[in-house]
């Protein structure tokens, strides 16, 4: 099983704490969102994770292996860090094609991930020529070269057209369907709520949470319930009996506050009430993450903070 | 990890970039152009009939040190080391293939650069080259390609260390085009241990100081191996 392993993870660069005594687990078969303010060290630890940036002290593995003692690597990791990476002057196929090769993967991999980005028409284009959607998806396409069962990728979406954020949507879904541990930062709530299955959340270097996506909107957000009835005096006197509390709006619906379907439609039906409409009010991702991070963020707005690199 | 795949990587990143392709041309046009120019115009006190035929190098050494710092600088832009060290992950080997993806093509073109330069100098030269013999000439073509080499591997540790291609020009242009000619004539002295002067011995017919020609290139590679140790020191040391 190919999990990503931080085991107590410090980094300090200079005075300034970036990864604070991190501790967390990323396991396969599902996509991961690794959520936080700018400067939380979300950057800061997937380079630690990658060998690039050596901690200060814990560990970070891969598969149980500190990521610099892989054999070609690319074969157990792919990771996007930054889109700018690839050298203007070369083609999409050039660069791929140097990192396929110092790793011994054959040419015709490479032409499959430019085919499965989309890019195969462009990749003998100088990657000048490209836009920043494109950049992603060549940085994905290199992630991807070595068919690894662990992917990591910061802030993919960045920059992609309305058809790249489905396309890589669908992308992480599958990858995680097919077995494999996949990490993808973020700070785009809704995005992240499309394609994540568990969260990892960083505030200042620190781990603030690490729980199932659901759990953690439900554990945040109060749940409520929308409901409309042909006899609202009866309802709101039933839920009134049952310590709910209601408001009404304009249209005649009701809303139950800190209630679920289950409960609401189970009363109604025992009372013989009339119902024509009854559904939950989903708890969004935002408003969990602003309701953990608030704190945190008010702490980044002071101007003398350092931004994440 | 094998270092054939690493260093066939590494060399194409440098054929896939046409600047790397024309910093290689310029080596040969500046170097058998400048040499021409001069050896049409020598004599007097103080000639050497092989140096005037590589008196070029003084420029073609310019673009060879471009190359060496163009094909490390790159790797600084944009986190493109990133991506390097996430597929080679061994520093020492990557910095390894890297400076051998530099040395050998640098090698290849200095000495055609060598033989080229040689061949014009000479025809330039017309009479005044009688002199010159036939291992005289061969010595001064494979040193100057071993010379320009070095000049491009030094280039290329040196912009690993300071991780910037800017600073490494900065430094290595005008000291190569205006410190050597300023203290060019102050033989018998220290500045005849510097990398350029020293690895010039060996382009001399007669050599007068401290450095006899092999000796003289020797002093260069020295030059050349601090430098590349500084520079895969410092990718091995510093986070990427």
């Amino acid at each position: 099983m190919t999990s990503i392993d931080v085991q107590d993870l410090t980094k300090e660069y200079g005075s300034k704490r970036a990864v604070d005594h991190l501790t967390f687990r990323v396991l396969p078969g599902r996509v991961t969102g690794f959520l936080g303010p700018n400067g939380a060290g979300k950057s800061t630890t997937l380079r630690l994770v990658l060998g690039l940036d050596r901690p200060t002290s814990g560990t970070a593995r891969v598969g149980g292996r500190a990521y610099a003692t892989l054999d070609e690597p690319l074969r157990h990791v792919g990771a996007l860090l930054d889109a700018q990476a690839p050298h203007g002057s070369r083609s999409a196929r050039d660069h791929l094609r140097a990192l396929a090769v110092s790793n011994r993967i054959g040419a015709r991999r490479v032409d499959e991930v430019l085919e499965e980005a989309g890019l195969a028409s462009v990749a003998r284009h100088r990657v000048k020529t490209y836009s920043l959607g494109m950049r992603q998806r060549l940085g994905i396409a290199a992630a991807l070269l070595g068919d690894p069962p662990v992917v990591l990728l910061d802030e993919p979406s960045n920059g992609l057209d309305p058809e790249g954020i489905i396309w890589i949507r669908e992308l992480l879904r599958r990858l995680a369907r097919e077995g494999r541990t996949v990490l993808v930062s973020s700070h785009l709530m809704n995005e992240t709520a499309s394609f994540a299955d568990h969260l990892v959340v960083l505030g200042r270097g620190r781990l603030l949470a690490d729980t199932p996506m659901r759990d953690f909107i439900q554990a945040r957000v109060e749940p409520r319930v929308r409901v409309r009835t042909t006899d609202g005096p009866a309802l709101r006197e039933l839920l009134a009996r049952h310590g709910y509390e209601v408001s009404e709006d304009d249209e005649g619906r009701w809303t139950v506050h800190h209630a679920r379907v289950e409960d609401i439609g189970r009363l109604a039906s025992g009372a013989g009430l009339p119902l024509l409409e009854l559904s939950a009010e989903e708890g969004t991702l935002e408003q969990a993450y602003l309701d953990l991070t608030a704190p945190e963020a008010e702490f980044t707005t002071t101007p003398a903070q350092p931004q994440e690199a | 990890m094998a270092f054939a795949p690493v260093l066939h990587a590494e060399w194409i990143k440098i054929r896939t970039l046409r600047s790397m392709l024309w910093a290689l041309g310029a080596i040969v046009l500046a170097t058998a152009a400048f040499s021409a120019l001069a050896a049409l115009d020598a004599g007097g006190t103080g000639f050497d009939a092989l140096f005037s035929a590589f008196f070029g190098v003084s420029f073609g050494q310019v673009a060879a040190v471009a190359f060496g710092a163009t094909a490390v600088s790159s790797e600084f832009q944009g986190g493109a080391l990133r991506v390097s060290l996430t597929a080679v992950p061994q520093r020492g080997r990557w910095f390894a293939a890297k400076a051998m993806a530099v040395g050998v093509p640098a090698l290849a073109v200095g000495l055609v650069t060598g033989f080229v330069s040689l061949a014009v100098g000479t025809a330039a030269l017309g009479e005044k080259a009688n002199g010159l013999t036939w291992t005289e000439g061969l010595r001064g073509a494979v040193g100057c390609g071993v010379y320009l080499a070095l000049m491009a591997l030094l280039a290329t540790g040196l912009t690993a260390l300071l991780r910037s291609g800017v600073a490494t020009l900065g430094i290595l242009i005008p000291f190569l085009l205006l410190v050597s000619f300023v203290v060019g004539d102050m033989s018998g002295t220290v500045a005849d241990f510097l990398p350029d002067k020293a690895g010039q011995m060996v382009l001399h017919e007669t050599s007068e100081g401290a450095l006899g020609p092999w000796s003289g290139l020797a002093v260069t590679a020295c030059w050349t191996a601090a430098a590349l140790l500084a520079g895969a020191w410092s990718i091995r040391r510093r986070d990427a």
